[in-house]
């Protein structure tokens, strides 16, 4: 965010094709037409310029984006275009989608667009995705085939995984062999369930037990190391850490940035400007402002009360909770607002995932450790 | 040809133009004021002093000009240094952390956020000796560290490269090339020793270390006099310095264990070499 590049999380549409029981975000109709978003990315720009702001990334989420046809996002890609030389900036653009509605009437903007790359999502076993009106069952079968036909085009696709209860009951061998041997996924991020958004049965399963997690984690880390690494595979957040432990520096997710409020702001389909995804689909209470109703974007980020709690967050956790004497402070920084607060309700709480955390770091210390061992007597 | 940097305050920048000047701001409204005025040439650093300044008050200049945030009470100030730390993005940024009780929290998150430290010590009781001892510790040997520590980090260069750096030189109040202006106007040797007259251009080894060799027994038969050249005996020369010897002892060990590890290093790459 500051410094010389900002990161956006756009949702131009709240529509779905799926219908996920633990979904965080609360879905609607709502979709951003062509001519608001020539006005969101205007005033984007124009903040940019007013803080000396040189390169834009845009995260494409939703909803759903493949829900809006791929025309959609090529006269958006112009339209971009066009600004981004108009104001003399840089723009780069990500795009996250479930591949539900993947056709090949998507390779062209994939390709001009997004060079290639789509980032999707996966569970296994799977027990909460699911397609609007199929089972569960359904969801990989379909979701396998379309990465199939994505790939065949030379789409590139990263998968986030989500770990349930019967993911740590078939334990981290059954899960690797899952995504790097059956999917021959190569490129994958582990990420943990939180409850955001309307409460439902499905988000009180979510909880998972320190213990097994932490198990899990590193076992799955270790099958990484011995047979992943060496071939090339990246299981994040093992990658990034593994970085960090050996070169002094990654580019960390953004649960562990430094703090997240100042790194990067979402706005949705209605206009409205928050945290990130969940913030702004699901708690209203948390909204920044609606950039498509304020004068200057910048105004609306910096008089932002909600904003500047989110900014104090990390110094208010150096003082209240026990990160400061943390030996992996400098990794986390109290970690991840939203799952902080969909578990205690308190902005100003640390991550629920605090000894996960650490158990990780640790482990991947001793890897860095260890590899460094092997380099200096190689 | 002039090597003295001038430590100014920002209403005497403008009499000391065309120096090497480090201009401290005392608040928000003297930073609007003075700084479009300055040349990011004549500048060594700003310094921005709490608690009055604040990393919003900064505006988009001198982009690259290095910023030295002054802390004045560390335990209460320390969580402020998040807002700091996105000076980072446009400027190198170093925090300056008084040796009080409870400025380790300071220095943890300073390094955590990938800030460099300078520590500003006088003459630390023995509960400080035992607090600068942790962060000692901490520096050396925690894998999360990755910014220097000073005087720490200096010191330890100077044991290892066998340089006769002093601590006046490394905490930047040797006369020779530091002078530090206050408020009223006077010139000194450095914040902590304001009121201490300069007599010409001696360095600290014809002022300050003369008068410690004929007065005081402890600096005499010092290992480490080439090293601290009396910095810990002022402004109290009676101050006994067992304490910090501790610290001087470790960061000398440091540095043979550094040289002996790399000496081996370096030997075994030649014996695998063909």
């Amino acid at each position: 965010m500051m410094g010389n590049h900002f990161s956006l999380i756009l949702l131009p549409t709240l529509k779905c094709n799926a219908e996920c029981d633990y979904c965080f975000e609360n879905k609607t109709n709502d979709c951003l037409s062509l001519e608001k978003l020539a006005v969101v990315i205007h005033k984007v720009l124009d903040h940019m310029e007013q803080n000396a702001i040189q390169s834009l990334t845009i995260h494409w989420q939703g909803g759903e984006v493949m829900t809006l046809p791929p025309t959609w996002f090529e006269r958006a890609h112009e339209l971009m275009q066009e600004a981004a030389q108009a104001w003399g900036k840089t723009i780069n653009h990500c795009i996250q989608s479930n591949l539900i509605g993947y056709s090949p009437k998507w390779n062209k903007v994939l390709g001009e667009m997004f060079g290639n790359s789509v980032g999707s999502s996966l569970d296994f076993p799977n027990l909460h995705r699911r397609v609007r009106g199929c089972n569960v069952p359904d969801y990989n079968i379909l979701w396998a085939q379309k990465v199939r036909e994505a790939r065949e085009a030379g789409i590139e696709v990263q998968v986030i995984s989500i770990p349930n209860r019967k993911t740590l009951k078939i334990g981290a061998e059954r899960f690797y062999h899952y995504f790097v041997e059956e999917l021959q996924i190569t490129d994958f991020q582990v990420n943990t369930p939180f409850p955001g958004g309307a409460a439902n049965e499905a988000k009180n399963t979510l909880s998972l037990e320190t213990k097994l997690l932490c198990q899990f984690f590193n076992e799955l880390a270790d099958i990484w190391m011995s047979r992943g690494y060496p071939e090339g595979v990246r299981i994040g957040p093992f990658d990034v850490l593994l970085d960090y432990f050996s070169n002094g520096t990654a580019c960390l997710p953004c649960i562990w940035q430094k703090n997240c409020a100042t790194e990067f702001v979402c706005i949705d389909a209605r206009g409205y400007v928050s945290q990130c995804d969940c913030w702004v689909t699901s708690y209203p209470e948390y909204w920044f402002g609606n950039i498509l109703e304020c004068h200057s974007f910048s105004d609306l980020l910096r008089n932002s009360v909600v904003r500047q709690r989110f900014q104090a967050r990390p110094g208010r956790l150096m003082q209240r909770e026990s990160c400061i004497d943390c030996d992996y402070l400098a990794l986390c920084h109290g970690g991840c607002p939203i799952r902080a607060y969909t578990v205690s309700s308190n902005l100003m709480a640390k991550d629920p995932y605090c000894q996960l955390y650490q158990a990780l770091f640790r482990h991947m210390e001793k890897w860095a450790a260890h590899l460094s061992g092997l380099r200096s007597i190689q | 040809m002039n090597f003295v940097t001038y430590n100014v305050p920002a209403a005497l920048a403008e009499t000391y133009r065309g120096r090497k000047l480090v201009v401290r701001f005392h608040d928000s409204a003297e930073l609007q004021q003075v700084l479009l005025a300055l040349h990011p040439d004549d500048l060594l650093y700003l310094q921005l002093l709490l608690p009055t300044t604040t990393s919003a008050d900064l505006p988009q200049w001198g982009e690259g000009v290095p910023i030295d945030i002054v802390m004045s009470s560390p335990e209460a100030e320390f969580p402020q240094l998040y807002r700091f730390a996105e000076l980072l993005e446009r400027h190198p940024v170093r925090v300056s952390i008084p040796v009080v009780p409870g400025f380790s929290k300071a220095v943890k998150l300073a390094v955590a956020l990938n800030l460099t430290v300078k520590l500003e010590v006088d003459q630390p009781k023995p509960a400080l000796v035992e607090e600068m001892m942790q962060v000692l510790e901490y520096y050396l040997h925690h894998s999360t560290v990755t910014q220097p520590i000073d005087f720490f980090h200096n010191t330890l260069l100077a044991f290892y490269h066998k340089d006769p750096v002093t601590l006046w030189m490394i905490q930047e109040e040797d006369p020779v090339y530091f002078r530090y202006v206050t408020e009223q106007g006077e010139e000194t040797v450095a914040r902590r020793l304001a009121g201490t007259a300069l007599q010409g251009e001696c360095g600290v080894d014809e002022k300050f270390s003369q008068e410690i060799r004929a007065e005081d027994q402890e600096c005499c038969h010092c290992e480490f006099r080439e090293h601290c050249a009396g910095y810990f005996k002022w402004p109290r020369q009676e101050y006994s310095c067992g304490g910090v010897k501790t610290l001087f002892r470790t960061l000398q060990h440091a540095a043979g264990e550094l040289r002996q590890d790399l000496g081996m290093y370096l030997r075994a790459d030649l014996e695998q070499r063909p």
